[in-house]
């Protein structure tokens, strides 16, 4: 082909926390990779399975779901439904045939700009190893 | 699917059911009906039994999930008392329904029979009787389904082409959504748009799939009529039985187990904690 792959990472942040930090790590003038397609959504609560799916199924090769670490949540214990729907829906995608790998759940607080650098780029790195998902499913 | 239900089996449901029907419906296993199934002209169909009907007409074959009529007379009749006759299936249903208040517990009496041992063979049905067993002795429970092992043993690759022979074969006839009784959503996310895209089938990405087992994953009692529905014959439900074991490994939760068992995926990790760190 000639042309590197170049990963499509669909990066859900909350509000509270991974947006803030997301937010830092630019106005610091952080290096990062120009792969991740961020979408601010209130809580990571809110990130249901239907909208991991359809990042999938409208082309990313990754999706990266992020929030408030868990007990800094700032609806109390929304995380909590994400904690538990994530592994759930990674072990669904592996049962289908999808790598479980493509889909990641990471707490990066409002405070961890630096972590949500390295928490992204080590992504970015691995889904770049993986290859494009169209390889493994939209062929 | 027929397990040869004795006759002596259907005796005593009847009996039990035209009891339940001689009582005062205030009393306490008092009803104004029974829901069961009525073989009339050759057919067979749910029906809500009254004082009066003809009982040599109620029968328990084939299995067809009466959960779901006795939620919609309970919704659509505040007041309505019912009994209905259940297997172990139908009363698993009935507890994860009733948890998620599409049943009210306080106006049904379960009138329990046991599946036959072919039947939950057949089903590979690991509880082929309900709690409340009024009829019949438990049988031999059936066997985990064999192609789930097999399906684990498979590699990533082997998975998806397996998945997507049989997804390619889905017709989108929303058949497994409609038989099922725990799908009772008012919107049903496979109606959506934003995330079904309607005109087309299953592949190349299965959203319909994908999003009706992870609905499952919290609610499916495994009664295996979504498979019987399907016209495609997809084994849809060693995908549901994946699921169900990893909820029971993660979350410690058995869909139809327990009645005051919350749904572990709406409460937080104080109510129901993750057995495991979950690689987090």
């Amino acid at each position: 082909m000639g042309v590197e792959f170049e990963p499509r990472i669909i990066a859900f942040m909350c509000n509270w926390c991974t947006y803030a930090a997301a937010d830092t790590a630019g106005v610091s003038r952080m290096q990062q990779s120009l792969n991740v397609l961020p979408i601010r959504v209130m809580c990571s609560g809110r990130v249901s399975p239907e909208m991991v799916l359809r990042a999938f199924r409208a082309g990313a090769d990754g999706v990266l779901v992020m929030g408030c670490h868990i007990g800094d949540c700032h609806y109390s214990n929304g995380n909590h439904r994400t904690i538990k729907r994530m592994p759930l829906l990674r072990n669904l995608l592996g049962y289908t045939g999808i790598n479980p790998e493509r889909l990641e759940l990471q707490w990066v607080s409002g405070a961890e700009a630096p972590r949500f650098v390295e928490v992204t780029e080590a992504f970015i790195a691995k889904i770049r190893q993986l290859g494009p998902l169209s390889q493994e499913v939209m062929e | 699917m027929s397990g040869n239900a004795s006759e002596g089996t259907l005796e005593e449901i009847r009996k039990l059911v035209a009891e339940r029907l001689a009582l005062p419906v205030q009393a306490g296993m008092g009803v104004d009906g029974v829901v069961a199934l009525r073989a009339l002209n050759g057919n067979v169909a749910p029906h809500v039994f009254q004082k009066g009907d003809d009982l040599s007409e109620l029968v328990i074959e084939p299995k067809y999930p009466l959960m779901t009529l006795v939620s919609k007379l309970h919704k659509r009749f505040p007041q309505i008392r019912l009994g209905v006759v259940a297997r172990g299936c139908d009363e698993r249903a009935y507890i994860e329904m009733a948890k998620r208040n599409q049943i009210d517990p306080a106006r049904l009496t379960i009138i329990g029979f046991a599946c036959t041992a072919e039947e939950a063979q057949a089903c590979h049905c690991l509880e082929p009787y309900p709690k409340q067993l009024l009829v019949g002795a438990p049988p031999a429970p059936g066997q985990v389904n064999p192609l789930v092992a097999e399906y684990d043993a498979m590699t990533l690759v082997e998975r998806r082409a397996f998945w997507r022979k049989q997804f390619e074969k889905c017709i989108k006839c929303y058949g497994c959504r409609n038989i099922c009784p725990e799908c009772f959503c008012e919107a049903c996310a496979m109606e959506d748009k934003a995330w079904v895209e309607p005109g087309l089938l299953a592949p190349p990405f299965p959203m319909f799939h994908l999003i009706r087992a992870m609905h499952m994953a919290s609610r499916c009692v495994a009664c295996r009529e979504c498979e019987a529905a399907c016209p495609a014959h997809i084994p849809l439900t060693v995908l549901y039985d994946l699921l169900r074991r990893d909820m029971e490994s993660l979350l410690g939760y058995l869909p139809g187990a327990d009645m005051d068992a919350k749904p572990p995926l709406s409460v937080t990790l104080e109510e129901t904690p993750l057995r495991t760190e979950a690689g987090h």
